[in-house]
């Protein structure tokens, strides 16, 4: 139920559980004599009243009896009147009596009182009338009645059986009252030995958890302790392996300041060279666009051949017209002189000196048909050189504009190399510039190196303190584990 | 090439001088005048006496008929002349019209179309293997010329001329023909 809470609320919960407990039993034994004392209060007042008065009741009915023998001697009209008062007297504290009652039994014997009182007055009211004729009183005989005697004792019968009663209700209600208190002192024995118990419940059960949550608390920072012991001798050896590192670093980053040095100085040559390698890629694009205007000549010129082969073909293909026309002046030629010989067969003597004339006709017919024929070949020759020196020519057309492109490609090639130049020389002095900064951040770097070879040494002093601290931290987590008692937890 | 057109051209003039220097020559009986020409793809000769004309290129309208041979008729200097197909009187008809026409000398006037005129020349009579006149009927040919290493054979107008006549149901005497 307690588990889970702080030792604080625990103690607040056992002194709380004790102060309630506290409490109720004080209220309790104020309840109980209270009780003790409304029980005794009753006890007095049917003693102090009941009894009494039953006692004044026969105090009374004593005084009556001397007032009327009073009476009976001398039979005055005091006398008389004093026998008449007591009567009311002893009426009066009759009823008086009858009002302090409670019991049953002393009600019924106060009626039997009153019952065997009014027999006697009337008795006692026949002895008054007898004596009052009596005038001279010679002997008490004269005054004898009947029952008188009886009567009278029967009323002290009664009143003091009246009295016994209520001594002996007196009795009962004492003897409960006692018991009534004793009961409650047992009562109250027993509340006093719960809280007893409780009590020592909750201080044992504080200390048991004193015991087992502080001792475990306690035994937890030993431990730590122990192990921050470790940890500090740990940290001693490392700060001084770290120490011996940090010299080690001192020492190669001076070599690598050297070596920056040198970068330093090969990123200036390097630089030099990026310049002077820029200056012939500018000289380089002058050639360049010397080469191209050469290549664009050279395309126009291969325009203006290709322009005038096809001229040439033109010619060539009227030349095989008007040799075609020459062809059909020779075949027109052949037959006319085919047709003269046929019809200077046919005329004599005459006719064959003609014929002989045809046939030279016809010959140079022949020889200028196999003539036209030659030019018609020689001319088909040129147009299919013609022809084959355009295509050659076009093909020439095609290189040379292939060439111009690769052309153009050499020169964004060189161009690009000549940018690429100019970056490496920005670079290059870039990275001069960046060495020299690197030069001195690793002076800075070499400082802060020593700086922190310092520090490894102080760190290894506070480490060996912190242990030693441990140790006397443990030694005394152990002797507050002996003050609570759970030494070997 | 220049050089020997050049000389080509001396030779000619030398030549041609040389025509008007020559003796008078007359065309004697052992020379035969003969027309080289190629009819349905195949060469043939012709004797030029046999013929009273050579003209290409001529209009021919064609004329309806049973004879496939019968190209039309054609007109020269005021006279009407039946053309027939030289190849298919040969018995090698072709799909081409061809082009060239000759005369047959003497009369009816007869026209022979060929598809192709190879030339005019003047052979050695013996250069021509000839057959007997009466050795029998043999078609259109008469005879055999070597020319330029081709054999041709003759075709014989007046045989083609009955052969013509043949086809077309006439009946002519041996005097008639020649």
């Amino acid at each position: 139920m307690m588990a889970g809470r702080t030792f604080g609320a625990k103690l607040a919960a056992g002194f709380g559980l004790t102060l309630a407990l506290t409490l109720l039993m004080t209220a309790t034994s104020a309840l109980t004599l209270r009780y003790v004392l409304v029980t005794k209060d009753k006890v007095v007042e049917i003693a102090s009243s009941s009894l009494t008065e039953a006692q004044t009741l026969s105090a009374l009915m004593e005084r009556r009896i001397g007032d009327y023998r009073s009476f009976l001697l001398a039979d005055t009209p005091a006398a008389l009147a004093t026998v008449g008062q007591d009567r009311a007297n002893f009426l009066n504290q009759l009823s008086r009596v009858r009002d302090t009652l409670d019991d049953d039994e002393a009600v019924k014997l106060l009626d039997t009182v009153a019952a065997t009182e009014s027999q006697h007055n009337a008795r006692l009211d026949e002895l008054i009338a007898k004596r009052q004729k009596i005038k001279s009183l010679t002997d008490t005989s004269q005054l004898k009645v009947e029952g008188m005697k009886q009567a009278r004792e029967a009323v002290l019968s009664a009143i003091d059986n009246l009295i016994k009663r209520i001594k002996k209700v007196v009795a009962e209600t004492r003897k409960e009252s006692s018991d009534r208190a004793t009961m409650a002192i047992i009562f109250l024995i027993g509340i006093g030995l719960l809280l007893i118990a409780s009590a020592a419940g909750v201080a044992w059960r504080l200390s048991r958890d004193l015991r087992r949550e502080v001792g475990a608390a306690v035994g937890h920072i030993q431990s730590s302790s122990s192990e921050l012991e470790a940890a500090a001798a740990q940290q001693a050896s490392g700060g001084r392996d770290q120490a011996s590192a940090m010299s080690e670093i001192t020492t190669t980053i001076s070599e690598l300041l050297i070596t920056s040095r040198q970068i330093a100085d090969s990123a200036q040559r390097v630089s030099k060279v990026a310049e002077d390698t820029a200056d012939a890629a500018r000289t380089g694009d002058a050639t360049i666009d010397q080469t191209r205007a050469s290549i664009n000549a050279i395309r126009s010129q291969v325009d203006q051949i290709v322009q005038h082969m096809l001229s040439l073909g033109e010619k060539s293909q009227q030349i095989g017209t008007v040799v075609d026309l020459v062809s059909e002046l020779a075949e027109q030629t052949n037959i006319l002189a085919i047709n003269a010989t046929i019809e200077a067969s046919g005329a004599g003597e005459w006719g064959r000196r003609f014929a002989v004339v045809a046939e030279e006709i016809r010959k140079l017919a022949d020889r200028t048909a196999g003539s036209a024929k030659e030019i018609r070949t020689l001319i088909d020759d040129v147009r299919g050189a013609v022809n084959t020196t355009v295509m050659a020519t076009e093909i020439g057309a095609k290189a040379v504009d292939a060439g111009s492109r690769q052309f153009d490609d050499a020169t964004n090639s060189f161009r690009r190399i000549a940018q690429l130049v100019a970056t490496t020389s920005d670079a290059t002095r870039e990275i001069e510039l960046s060495t020299k900064q690197q030069t001195t951040a690793v002076e800075q770097v070499n400082s802060a190196a020593s700086d922190t070879a310092r520090a490894s040494r102080e760190t290894e002093a506070s480490a060996v303190q912190t242990k030693q601290t441990a140790a006397h931290l443990s030694t005394l987590s152990g002797d507050l584990l002996d003050l609570v008692g759970t030494r070997g937890h | 090439m220049t050089a020997s057109v050049a000389g080509r051209i001396e030779r000619l003039r030398q030549d041609f001088d040389r025509s008007f220097a020559e003796p008078v020559r007359r065309h004697d009986e052992e020379h035969v005048e003969l027309l080289a020409l190629r009819a349905g793809g195949r060469p043939y000769a012709l004797r030029l006496a046999q013929t009273a004309g050579l003209h290409p290129d001529r209009p021919v309208t064609p004329l309806p008929g049973p004879l496939p041979a019968l190209l039309g008729l054609a007109g020269f200097a005021g006279t009407v002349v039946p053309v027939y197909d030289l190849a298919a009187l040969l018995g090698h008809p072709d799909g081409e019209n061809p082009r060239w026409l000759v005369l047959a000398s003497g009369s009816p006037p007869l026209g022979l179309a060929f598809h192709g005129l190879d030339g005019h020349v003047r052979v050695m009579a013996e250069a021509i293997v000839g057959e007997e006149a009466n050795e029998g009927s043999r078609g259109c040919l008469r005879g055999m010329v070597g020319l330029d290493g081709v054999s041709r054979p003759i075709v014989d107008v007046p045989a083609t001329r009955a052969l013509v006549h043949a086809l077309a149901g006439h009946v002519l005497t041996e005097e008639a023909g020649r």
